[in-house]
């Protein structure tokens, strides 16, 4: 059972999403509700053990951590037709059950608290895998748990498990509409710094653009939590499908991650999903062929994350690259032509300073799975807009912190006792560095970034070495 | 050719009064002077007067129409021995007594030549009936000994007129017409037939060409196609068994089919040059002429039965009262029964191959494994090899890699597919580039400067390593050993190409560790997008491979199997794929073969750096253990106690690690660069490579 993955899914967004993903995966490869192999589920061929095991009745078992420090959803978890599908040992709801009342720094705080039971979980599952790749988490940034308690499992995993890789799906807050949560701006802030410097590849799921999605696209007037969520999950098991269906490449998280992500801060993924449907909903069939999915997957409208750019921002935003997961009936000679298209067409802006195109990955789809679409398909994107999600993050948190808002509930916890709030200012810079490392992307000499060159190392060289040909860059 | 036929007991030729040769060797030995001398008292016909005289001929004649000397009617006999020891070679000539009268004597040579085609005829019949002659002409002497017998019925005839006191020798003349048309032109035959010592097809021939000849006369046409019937009869015989069964049965050589009885099927799996397919069974020379244009359709199909027999199936096609190959001729039935006992044949085979012994299943098996179709189970086996793998050729064992490729296997997907047991692994000893090179029937484009094919002087397993796949018969026709061997040759490549991307994703996973560190402007985030160049350029190239070449032809042929007719057209496109796969692979193609190698070999080198590069870049001692090759603890203490400030700056001042970032970039940039001239100029003749060069160097897009 090689190459497994853990999944950590933390505070309520976590497991609402978590419990999506789970409910999605177990359709695909044919496993009923209580874990056991359906009797169809026949067709061999795909990689269950990546995200499952087989307890020792062949029941499968998600290698997933329900972790929450409020009982709700995870009682609703266990009250629901799936609750035999989870171990039950992989379970953990704090005692008091109190939750982390949205303050980060509460949530960070009992994490520390709890770590060591939740190390033993993670440590066990770790311990029966053969060769663990890497873990996943689900949460949403703005909340507490989630955003606090999740924030502190990065760092330990980072510390723990520092060779193996750490995903996260992070769901953003929703900024078009006023939040009940007032410190959602320093949730987000300090988790973000935990997102740039501890984990390995962020997939943005902006809320603003999974509700625009489902009241433009899906025709919803007031979308549910439930169904923005399948849109989460959609894409969640979208992206792992080069892990659970084999092909020619993308075969492992490392060598999906690698092409995707340029430097090691700007690991920030943005994605597409077409076509795009919520359950019981009668959709519209329109025909799908490659190029019909690679041309929808960079219209704006698909992609979940919002863009706050002005104009004038946004015709300078670049792509850094794209990696496109086709599913479905393929012709694989229709591949080359569409990438061809797109080209000719100039429809990816794509950044100057280093060879980039657009890569395809040729996935099967579940067999047991019955969609409208022969041909659908997810893009995972490192986008240099999203700097302006960051920067949206980053002016919300200035207001509140210039006008020194709510700061009291997170000096009760140690990490700002004493009014030391230097934890915000070096997430800060953080962040600001980040969106300004993404802006240096959008120049064709990001190349030459910040090397200010001070022993002349690079004279002479920059021109012949350093820049590739601009020509070259697709 | 050696053929086991039964011998001609010696008492058929030793004792002519069994075969009718008496007449003529009897008298020749004594009678004639005999009763010349005897008989002297007979009186020259000269004597007689001509109303006498035209009895005494007619009796004679009558004599002479069936070989026999008369009293004023002599056989000159001349024996030929130019055909070494065929004795009955030899032509008779008839002589009449001079003083005859001068009518009597012109009509009575114009009824000689009768007399000797009856006479050679005969001589024939009797040499073509022994054994070691074939079938076709016992068949044919068959035929003619019916003639012959109606021949004689004639001459019977004409005696009993001749006895009545009613045949004058114009009467006699008279009813000879007929048969002297028929008889000459037999006899031409069988001039021509003895002459040339003609056997088998080479008879039939003979026989359809003198009929075709002889189309304006139509008693002889058809006397001389009803022989050609009964000839080819015996002919048919053998052909039949052959299309219906797929059997030779030709004991006297005369079939145009030959089976090569040293090639055997066992070959296929392991010979690269395995005749078998091609040369088991082979077209001869002397194809009779009606069956020219079908002698490949004849061939495959008896091939066709012989493989389903081969594989423990009855090789029978059905046959009915309208199947026997009979008639032929204007008809072409025989035609028709061909097409059918050949649609038979390779229907059944196909689908006994398709559906029974599952070929498109083990070649999808084999794609997955081969091809890298489902590469999961390689993760895992470069996960877990990778020791072995390393070591230099000579102290791998590959007993070790099998068991090791087994675990992947069955950890994996591949567990799920009963095939997978099939699938074994070997190192080779040479690099791809030297393999391909020696590959026979591969067209190989070289450049004018003869690519030096040095074998790098420390090859690891990595760079040979390679798997193979247990094929049985009948899977092995399609599946040879040449296909596997081009199957293997783009495994190598991909095999390669993977492990390069692998040990690339480890580089970036290391920049993945340095994330704390603020790299803007530093060696990190100079060597991080270096990194991705790389991996850009490998993923770029097993895009290529695999999306742009493998996957679409796979597609195609996959489409053309589902259609193809007979098993030589799944062969046909089964090969035309692996080459064109090979083509586009650019494994035909050394010089950029060789460019691509230097690439990997840079991103292997650039890999190997990495943990080095960053470790000293960096001053987070709990960064990265040192996982393999040498640590950077040095470094590490060294840097250790500077405060994060002073450590950057310590960094970019570190000209080393700068500098060596800095000439990996700048060599691999170059070689990048120097792949497009090679790329542009080698797409003139080989368009595909438009598409490496878009994909590889972004060229053909204007920005």
């Amino acid at each position: 059972m090689p190459r497994e993955i853990i999944t950590l899914q933390v505070g309520q967004c976590g497991n609402q999403i978590g419990m999506e993903f789970w409910k999605q995966l177990c359709l695909e490869h044919g496993i009923s509700k209580e874990g056991i192999l359906e009797d169809f589920a026949t067709q061999g061929g795909d990689r269950k053990d990546v995200f499952f095991y087989q307890a020792d009745d062949q029941h499968y078992i998600p290698r997933a951590l329900l972790i929450d420090l409020e009982p709700r959803v995870i009682n609703g978890i266990q009250n629901s037709e799936y609750r035999n599908l989870y171990n039950h040992e992989n379970i953990f709801v704090s005692d008091h059950g109190g939750g982390a009342g949205n303050n980060w720094a509460s949530g960070y705080h009992q994490g520390k608290g709890v770590e060591e039971d939740i190390m033993d979980m993670i440590d066990r599952e770790a311990d029966g895998s053969d060769s663990l790749e890497g873990f996943v988490l689900c949460h949403s940034i703005a909340g507490g748990t989630g955003s606090g308690m999740g924030s502190y499992l990065l760092e330990t995993l980072n510390d723990r498990y520092s060779k193996k890789l750490v995903q996260t799906y992070s769901v953003f807050p929703n900024q078009m509409e006023t939040s009940d949560v007032v410190v959602q701006p320093y949730n987000s802030l300090l988790t973000l710094k935990r997102l740039t410097l501890n984990a390995d590849c962020v997939v943005v799921l902006d809320n603003t653009a999974l509700n625009r999605i489902a009241v433009e696209r899906l025709h919803l007037q007031n979308p549910t939590f439930a169904q923005t969520n399948s849109l989460v999950s959609t894409v969640m098991s979208a992206s792992t499908t080069t892990l659970r269906y084999p092909g020619y490449m993308n075969n492992d998280l490392v060598g999906l991650l690698a092409s995707l992500i340029p430097t090691p801060r700007c690991h920030f993924l943005m994605t597409g999903y077409t076509p795009l449907t919520v359950e019981r909903q009668a959709n519209v069939i329109r025909k799908t062929t490659v190029l019909d999915v690679m041309r929808r997957l960079l219209q704006t409208k698909n992609i979940m994350v919002s863009s706050y750019a002005r104009t004038k921002e946004a015709s300078q935003a670049k792509y850094i690259s794209i990696l496109n997961i086709i599913q479905g009936e393929v012709d694989p000679t229709q591949v080359h032509e569409s990438l061809q298209r797109i080209r000719e067409r100039k429809l990816v802006n794509f950044i100057e300073w280093g060879p980039a195109s657009i890569q395809v990955a040729l996935s099967r789809k579940s067999p047991y799975v019955q969609t409208a679409h022969r041909v659908s398909g997810l893009m995972l994107a490192s986008h240099t807009s999203i700097r302006h999600l960051f920067s949206k993050c980053l002016s919300q948190y200035e207001k509140l912190r210039k006008k020194q808002a709510f700061l009291d509930n997170y000096r009760k916890f140690p990490m700002f006792a004493d009014n030391d709030l230097s934890e915000f200012d070096e997430s800060r810079d953080i962040i600001e560095s980040l969106v300004d490392e993404y802006k240096a992307c959008e120049s064709p000499d990001y190349i030459k970034w910040g090397m200010e060159d001070p022993d002349h190392i690079l004279t002479g060289e920059g021109n012949a070495t350093g820049s590739v040909d601009p020509n070259l860059a697709v | 050719m050696e053929m086991s036929y039964p011998s001609t007991p010696r008492w058929n030729i030793e004792r002519p009064f069994l075969t009718g040769r008496f007449h003529q060797e009897t008298k020749a030995a004594s009678r004639f002077a005999d009763s010349f001398s005897n008989n002297g008292a007979e009186m020259a016909i000269g004597c007689y007067d001509a109303g006498v005289q035209e009895l005494l001929v007619i009796d004679d004649l009558l004599s002479a129409l069936v070989g026999i000397e008369g009293r004023y009617i002599s056989i000159k006999r001349r024996v030929n021995h130019v055909h070494g020891n065929d004795t009955y070679d030899s032509t008779v000539t008839f002589q009449v007594d001079a003083s005859m009268d001068l009518a009597l004597q012109e009509m009575a040579k114009r009824i000689f030549p009768l007399c000797e085609s009856f006479v050679l005829t005969g001589q024939f019949v009797e040499s073509r009936s022994q054994f070691k002659n074939g079938l076709v002409n016992h068949a044919f002497a068959a035929s003619l000994r019916a003639l012959l017998l109606d021949y004689e019925a004639m001459v019977a005839q004409l005696e009993h007129q001749f006895r009545l006191g009613r045949l004058s020798i114009q009467g006699l003349w008279f009813y000879c017409q007929p048969m002297l048309g028929s008889m000459q032109a037999v006899s031409a035959v069988i001039h021509k037939a003895s002459a040339n010592n003609f056997t088998g097809s080479a008879v039939l021939n003979l026989l359809q060409s003198q009929a075709k000849a002889m189309a304006g006369d139509n008693t002889v046409r058809s006397l001389l196609e009803k022989m050609t019937q009964c000839a080819s009869n015996a002919y048919l015989g053998i052909l039949e068994r052959w299309v219906y069964e797929g059997v030779i049965d030709d004991p006297y050589g005369e079939f145009f089919i030959a089976e090569d009885k040293s090639l055997l099927k066992e070959s296929l799996t392991q010979d690269y040059d395995a005749k078998y397919w091609r040369q088991r069974y082979s077209l001869k020379d002397g194809i009779p002429s009606f069956l020219a244009n079908i002698a490949g359709k004849i061939l495959t199909t008896g091939k066709y039965l012989n493989v389903m027999r081969e594989c423990g199936h009855s090789a029978q096609v059905p046959t009915s009262e309208n199947s026997k190959l009979l008639s032929f001729g204007s008809n072409h039935h025989y035609l028709e029964c061909v097409k059918v006992a050949y649609e038979f044949a390779s229907g059944e085979l196909l689908n006994l191959i398709k559906e029974r012994y599952d070929l498109m299943g083990k070649l999808r098996s084999i794609k997955r494994y081969l091809l890298l179709d489902q590469g999961d189970f390689l993760v895992h086996f470069m996960d877990i090899a990778r020791e072995e793998l390393m070591k230099q050729l000579d102290e791998i064992t590959v007993e070790k890699l099998q068991s090791l490729l087994d675990i992947a296997l069955r950890s994996t997907a591949a567990a799920a597919d009963p095939c997978h047991e099939d699938l074994t692994c070997s190192v080779e000893r040479s690099s791809l580039l030297k393999r391909m090179a020696t590959l026979k029937g591969v067209e190989i484009k070289t450049s004018s400067d003869s690519v030096d094919l040095e074998q790098p002087v420390s090859i690891t397993g990595l760079e040979t390593f390679s798997l193979s796949y247990k094929v049985q018969w009948p899977l092995s026709i399609v599946i040879s050993r040449k296909a596997l061997t081009k199957y293997q040759m783009v495994f190598r490549l991909l095999f390669h190409c993977k492990h390069v991307e692998r040990q690339l994703c480890g580089a970036w996973q290391v920049h993945q560790g340095a994330r704390a560190f603020n790299a803007s402007g530093t060696a990190i985030s100079r060597s991080s997008l270096l990194c991705r160049s790389m991996l850009k350029f490998i993923n770029s190239l097993l895009h290529y491979l695999t999306f742009e070449v493998l996957e679409p032809n796979w597609h195609v042929m996959h489409n053309r199997l589902q259609t193809a007719k007979s098993i030589d057209e799944v062969i046909q496109h089964h090969d035309f794929f692996l080459d064109k796969c090979l083509r586009e692979c650019l494994l035909h193609l050394p010089d950029l073969l060789k460019k691509v190698e230097r690439l990997k070999s840079l991103c292997l080198q650039y890999a190997a750096a990495t943990q080095w590069l960053i470790s000293s870049s960096t001053d987070l001692p709990k960064l990265e253990e040192p996982s393999d090759g040498f640590s950077g603890s040095e470094k590490f203490k060294q840097l250790k106690l500077r405060s994060l400030s002073q450590v950057q700056k310590v960094m970019i001042r570190d000209a080393t690690v700068t500098e060596s970032i800095l000439k990996f970039e700048r060599e691999f940039n170059n070689e990048l660069q120097s792949l497009g001239p090679i790329l542009s100029s080698s797409s003139q003749a080989e368009p595909y490579l438009t598409h490496l060069a878009q994909l590889v160097l972004g060229v053909g897009f204007d920005k």
